[in-house]
């Protein structure tokens, strides 16, 4: 069963674990492991390949918790994004045979296992990037959360999409701005 | 800086931290990134406030043998109470008794390809069989022990040809007794051990055995496997 872990406990973990204090990794792992497989199952909508990315995410946090600044970022973000890139990272490094997921699916793989993070994702940051999303418009929101859950490239969404390249950028990059100054209101 | 520019470097940060570049264009934003910290910052701003995107994705419990195989690769197994942890991923593996008994049947009513009498076993003297098996399902080995011979039979299917690494053969021991490293094997032929010393006795009390592969040339601790655990799967007797 996993320990309910604060962002400060998760911050102080991830520190001792960059010290070698496997103790400490372990805390780390029981914390996290559940939310990080979620989101590469996500992505590589396989459980095998997902454990595999698994083992290099768990090994790069055990390599690079030395670098974790929890002034630049959280505890969260951090292993959200190291498990979201290695995820595309393997979706990218070869031809692996994948069923497109509709994102209105995001949520169906989940097993909705207990997971630590429950106790301390930031609620109200979620919400107010789900309200951002949902003020762009409607098909350049629904690109934007494609890309992240699907790691797909502007080539790729221009090709679902039937859209120009240069068209499908100019989308992404004006939503990119909207929200940004939507999250920052 | 003009508003535009900031705009640009903004949109830019967030296109390379949503992951929607050209390779080529990730590459050059990475090195962007890696030189200017303005940029490098607007990265990590997106990557935070686009992270809460997987907020809502419900967790996903990892199995049981993940953890292990994280350990082992960190070179830890050893110093983190791995014996809870094999054991843990040991008794995970309940099931194969069924699984266990029937390719020992087939095994038996159809010797391997090329059997050599001398090698296959008699039907009535093994006494423990186990059935090794990938984290997908798929069985990687099949093993017998004849405890009062001390004859170890393995017969791989042809999930680890084309691997480079070497098996090695671990008995998991019981009451938190660790690891024992049997040795390397045969992971595309079918082979016999005798099995002598001490070691006969620990296979026929063995709870579990397991397949790790370990870079060639390169011989692990007894107590513990280097590289990942690829395998596993309760003894049961026959």
């Amino acid at each position: 069963m996993t320990a309910v872990f604060d962002r400060d406990a998760l911050s102080e973990a991830l520190g001792q674990t960059g010290q070698g204090d496997r103790a400490a990794f372990r805390r780390v792992y029981e914390a996290t492991s559940a939310k990080l497989m979620g989101v590469c199952l996500r992505i590589l909508s396989d459980r095998q390949l997902a454990e595999d990315v698994m083992q290099e995410i768990y090994l790069t946090v055990w390599n690079k918790a030395a670098s974790f600044d929890p002034g630049r970022a959280s505890p969260i973000t951090w292993l959200v994004t190291i498990a979201r890139n290695r995820s595309i990272d393997r979706l990218r490094s070869g031809a692996i045979a994948r069923n497109s997921v509709p994102v209105d699916a995001a949520y169906d793989l989940a097993d909705g296992a207990p997971s630590a993070l429950d106790h301390i994702e930031l609620a109200d940051d979620a919400g107010r990037l789900g309200v951002c999303l949902d003020e762009l418009d409607e098909k350049v929101s629904r690109v934007i959360r494609t890309a992240f859950f699907e790691g797909v490239t502007y080539e790729v969404l221009a090709q679902r999409e039937e859209t120009p390249l240069g068209t499908m950028k100019s989308w992404i990059r004006r939503g990119l701005l909207k929200l940004r100054s939507c999250l920052e209101q | 800086m003009t508003a535009s520019n900031d705009d640009d470097r903004i949109a830019r940060a967030g296109e390379y931290a949503l992951r929607v570049l050209s390779p080529a264009e990730e590459a050059a934003a990475r090195a962007e990134a890696a030189r200017d910290p303005v940029f490098g910052a607007e990265v990590d701003r997106w990557n935070d406030q686009l992270s809460h995107m997987a907020d809502g994705i419900a967790p996903v419990q990892p199995s049981a043998s993940l953890w292990p195989r994280i350990l082992a690769a960190t070179g830890g197994a050893a110093n983190d109470n791995a014996v809870t942890f094999w054991r843990r991923w040991a008794i995970g593996s309940t099931g194969l008794l069924a699984a266990s008994l029937a390719a020992v049947a087939i095994m038996i009513a159809t010797p391997a390809p090329a059997p050599d009498p001398a090698t296959t076993p008699v039907a009535g003297s093994i006494t423990r069989v186990a059935t090794l098996k990938l984290d997908n399902g798929v069985t990687a080995l099949t093993l017998a022990y004849d405890s009062a011979t001390g004859e170890l039979y393995l017969a791989p299917t042809r999930e680890m040809e084309g691997d480079t690494r070497i098996p090695h053969l671990w008995l998991v021991l019981p009451n938190e007794g660790g690891v024992q490293l049997v040795g390397a094997i045969d992971g595309h032929d079918t082979s016999r051990h005798n099995l002598e010393g001490v070691i006969v006795g620990q296979a026929t009390e063995a709870i579990a055995v397991a397949v790790s592969m370990e870079e060639p040339g390169h011989t692990p601790n007894p107590d513990r496997p280097d590289g990942p655990v690829v395998a596993e799967g309760e003894f049961q007797p026959l």
